[in-house]
């Protein structure tokens, strides 16, 4: 990446935009809709922070692609994992 | 992959001076996302014990906020996730060559570091004399020992990773002061901050499904 | 990880050290020998380390076959262990809990694993690829003394109270998670302890393999240029990176488990055993494929060279690694046909495991091609590599018999694993060891080994090997259980006695050959002939530098401009061709290319014997 580029990177914006996820998590969790409802929503926003830091704050975005797909690696792995052993405790 | 060979088979005779095109991201980079894969995975062993345990034994644990302080630590997420904002910041400052601006950056990250570990402690001491202890024989708090014993193993080994972080941020200050960074030398302020904003990353992803799932 | 940040400009290529660079001091005695950052001299160390593990856990199977032969007589010569283990040579049944355990996680994490993966992935990885060294020097360092440490506390585990852990090299909860079971409570929990250590071993080894081949390749050294070996050792190392966290999460779960009273795995507080199984499997088989891939490597790389022919198949065997590897991933399921698992995870499994024989297949036919018309110099490296490829066949097929859950039924945990597992482990990994330790030996040591000792060497392990482990096949499918501390106790194994003896009598012939080449190992460091720095007339990157390499390696950036498996190309003189030797036509319009390590003077054909 440009070195250049550093100041012009939205990280307050960022900032704001995360706390403001993790208050509307907490929300959530306390409105009381239907458990599978309430997850989902938790899950989803936990998901976009969590890209957001990677995108923003860990500079993923203005890194090559190919990062990308190393970083992607371990992903199939927790789905396959967590999955296919939760099947063995229904 | 296959497109580096064609890449270097269509442009004829090699040119000695420089190494084959690796992932365009210097080593220490690299190397420190190749270790965060790692953690990624170690991370998956503790918080997969816990969904699949949970699934199994859900009379183990609780509703959101009956057993944990879930305010206390959601102003402890935003503690941490603002130390990630200052340490980007630092990472910005020294982009510029800003040297005074990486120290003061540094010192706010670590603060706020300290601090989220500080409450985790704080909490723990009250959890303790709530009877929500790891060991199964002691454990007197809402649902059963099994939330006691993953709860502590995820965040323990979170709290962890921020208390080696905060070493390593010290380790950053001290080379800081000593002026060992610029903008052209900036290797080791951006793979802390990597490390920084994974562990970051690792306590939101860790919040929502401990605390509030 | 900071201290690196001063030397390393980023958005720039670093290329450590190379010889040429810059004047080289000597190093102090401690700098060069003992906490050295030179790649090629940790690989030594491994060497050293994993080849002393390789012997304590050969040790151990002779006491258990001698068990196992002649139950309750006592061990001639070994008369002197302590009465907590065997008291006047008879082996207590604790202590063989403890030796099976302990023969296990030996050979596996301490010899096979370093062994192939410490060793070769040091010693060929920078050398193979071009580079001066590793891309974390220090960090190559800290992977081999946080491996001795680990070492040490397996070690001392048996000087404690209640012995070594007894919980099998598994550690199957809850067997492992409460001293109470086993009578181990102090041992088991060093095994959980060092076993962790170990892995941050593994992570920085892997960490380091991974970003060297990424971003430390020679110019003109593309990816499907790469020696098989730097392909293997590269996925591997992916394997690595990725399977032994989730080891190590499950081994801390089993820790607080013992230590702090949590309940992870103990089911009368809410635990769950299962899970145990579920996550050490996650990790176990993708061990088991960093336990083979780099022995696919090092056999197409012998293979190649001993048959004077480019592999076969070249792309396919790439495409073969990688299959196998991410198949790794979905196949661990097929341990526990008999855990009470869910069946329709069970059949999922089944077929899964049975996919991944297809590209095993591929690497076995490809093998086979590349020997189809070969000009074959029966070199040792070569007769080991051959060894490998018929024995890894017969593992491999009785590997498809438990992939089928009706049959695992049946032969789960009795001999005929022990057998499977030693066919892939011993005559797959560690014939597979043995090619790639005579074949760089010269590059390592700068001499040959002797030939005649190693061809003896070779012979007796191949009968022996084969007349100790193939009967055990016959003894689990005639019920005989692994682990089993006293056959005789049951009336049908009592009838096949005799062949318990048999095979204890191979096995202490299997294991008087091995001295043999330990002897020849060290003896040839000083009596064995100069080896020059192409001994087998071989092409990969390494054989264009003297033998042993100079600190730093290469004098100048080599420069590729082919892969590694051109051999006894058309209209070239000589039956090899080295990467880095410039095209004829390119070398008639520059006569005197400054970059390149001019062969000629270096390369003696002998005819690729030694």
């Amino acid at each position: 990446m440009q070195n250049g580029e550093q100041s012009h990177q939205p990280y307050m914006l960022i900032w704001g935009i995360l706390a403001f996820l993790m208050l509307a998590k907490v929300g959530v969790s306390l409105v009381g809709m239907p458990q599978w409802m309430s997850i989902s929503f938790l899950v989803l926003i936990s998901l976009v922070s969590a890209l957001l830091v990677a995108l923003y704050y860990m500079h993923l975005r203005s890194e090559p692609k190919k990062l990308w797909i190393l970083a992607a690696v371990p992903f199939p792995l927790v789905i396959i994992l967590i999955l296919l052993v939760i099947q063995d405790f229904g | 992959m296959s497109q580096t060979a064609a890449v270097s088979a269509a442009r004829g005779p090699v040119d000695p001076t420089r190494p084959e095109p690796g992932l365009g991201a210097y080593n220490l980079k690299l190397g420190m996302w190749v270790f965060l894969l790692s953690e990624v995975m170690f991370f998956t062993s503790l918080i997969g014990a816990y969904i699949i345990l949970r699934f199994a034994h859900p009379e183990h644990f609780a509703a959101p906020g009956e057993v944990l302080n879930v305010p206390l630590t959601a102003a402890n997420t935003f503690v941490l996730i603002c130390s990630s904002v200052t340490m980007v910041k630092a990472f910005a400052a020294i982009a510029r060559d800003d040297q005074k601006g990486l120290q003061l950056w540094l010192v706010a990250t670590i603060i706020l570091g300290s601090t989220f570990v500080g409450v985790q402690v704080y909490e723990y001491i009250h959890l303790f004399r709530d009877g929500f202890v790891p060991n199964a024989a002691a454990y007197t708090a809402g649902g059963g020992p099994l939330y006691g014993s993953t709860f502590y193993l995820m965040t323990g080994f979170h709290g962890l990773h921020v208390s080696i972080g905060v070493g390593c941020l010290i380790w950053v200050l001290i080379q800081a002061i000593r002026g060992r960074y610029s903008s052209s030398h900036l290797g080791g302020v951006e793979v802390m901050g990597l490390y920084w904003h994974f562990v970051d990353l690792v306590w939101i992803v860790l919040f929502t499904i401990v605390y509030l799932i | 990880m900071s201290a690196h940040a001063t030397q390393e400009a980023p958005n720039d290529w670093d290329f450590p050290a190379f010889a040429g660079d810059h004047e080289h001091h000597e190093p102090s005695f401690i700098r060069k020998y003992i906490f050295s950052t030179d790649h090629k001299m940790i690989a030594k160390q491994f060497l050293a380390v994993s080849l002393f593990f390789l012997a304590a856990g050969g040790t151990l199977a002779l006491m258990m076959r001698w068990q196992l032969a002649f139950p309750g007589q006592p061990m001639p010569v070994v008369d002197f262990l302590p009465s907590t283990m065997a008291p006047g040579g008879i082996i207590l049944p604790e202590f063989y809990n403890a030796m099976v355990t302990m023969h296990g996680t030996f050979m596996i994490f301490f010899a096979i694993m370093p062994l192939l993966v410490g060793v070769f992935g040091n010693l060929l990885i920078p050398l193979q690829i071009g580079a001066g060294d590793m891309a974390f020097p220090r960090l190559n360092m800290w992977s081999f003394w946080l491996a001795v440490p680990a070492g040490l506390l397996m070690l001392a585990s048996f000087a404690v109270e209640g012995g070594a852990a007894g919980a099998g090299w598994t550690a199957y909860a809850p067997l492992s998670a409460d001293g109470e079971y086993t009578g181990v409570y102090l041992g088991q929990q060093l095994w959980l302890a060092s076993l962790f250590i170990l892995g941050f071993s593994s992570i920085a080894g892997a960490v380091n393999y991974i970003t060297t081949v990424i971003n430390m390749r020679a110019p003109g050294l593309t990816w499907l240029r790469l020696p098989l070996t730097v392909w293997a050792l590269f996925i591997t190392a992916i394997l690595v990176l990725l399977a032994i966290p989730i080891l190590a999460g499950a081994l801390i779960m089993l820790l607080t488990d013992q230590t702090l009273g949590t309940t992870f795995f103990l089911p009368e507080t809410g635990g769950e055993p299962l899970l145990w199984q579920h996550l050490f499997w996650f990790f176990g088989h993708p061990e088991v494929y960093i336990l083979i891939l780099p022995a696919f490597g090092i056999v197409s790389e012998v293979l190649a060279n001993g048959a004077r022919k480019p592999i076969f198949g070249y792309t396919a065997m790439v495409l073969a690694i990688v299959a196998i590897a991410f198949l790794g991933w979905i196949v661990w399921g097929h341990h526990m046909f008999m855990s009470g698992m869910n069946p329709v995870l069970g059949t999922t499994f089944m077929f899964s495991t049975m996919v991944i024989a297809v590209p095993s297949a591929i690497k076995v036919f490809n093998w086979l091609g590349t020997l189809w018309g070969g000009n074959i110099h029966f070199h040792v490296p070569f007769l080991h590599a051959a060894a490998f490829v018929s024995l890894f066949i017969i593992g491999g097929l009785s590997g498809i018999f438990m992939a089928s859950t009706p049959v695992d039924i049946h032969i789960h945990d009795t001999y005929f694993i022990v057998a499977h597992l030693h066919y892939v482990l011993f005559g797959g990994s560690l014939f597979a060891i043995f090619a790639g330790i005579t074949y760089w030996y010269p590059k390592m040591f700068g001499r040959m080994m002797n030939s005649l000792w190693n061809r003896i060497h070779f012979v007796g392990t191949f009968i022996f090997y084969n007349l100790a482990f193939f009967p055990m096949h016959g003894l689990g499918l005639e019920g005989m259980m692994r682990r089993l501390y006293d056959p005789t106790q049951y009336g049908w194994l009592a009838e096949l006695q005799p062949w318990n003896v048999f095979i204890t009598y191979s096995v202490f012939f299997l294991v008087g050959f091995q001295v043999i080449f330990f002897v020849n190992f060290i003896l040839s460091m000083w009596t064995g002939r100069e080896a020059g720095p192409n001994p087998w007339n071989a092409n990969s990157l390494e054989w264009s530098i003297p033998s042993p390499p100079p600190h730093g390696n290469f004098q100048t950036i080599p420069v590729v401009y082919r892969g590694a498996y051109e051999y006894s190309v058309p209209g070239h003189e000589r039956d090899f061709l080295l990467q880095n030797e410039p095209p004829d036509d390119a070398a008639k319009r520059r006569p005197e290319p400054a970059q390149r390590v001019d062969p000629s003077g270096q390369v003696k054909d002998r005819g690729g014997d030694q």
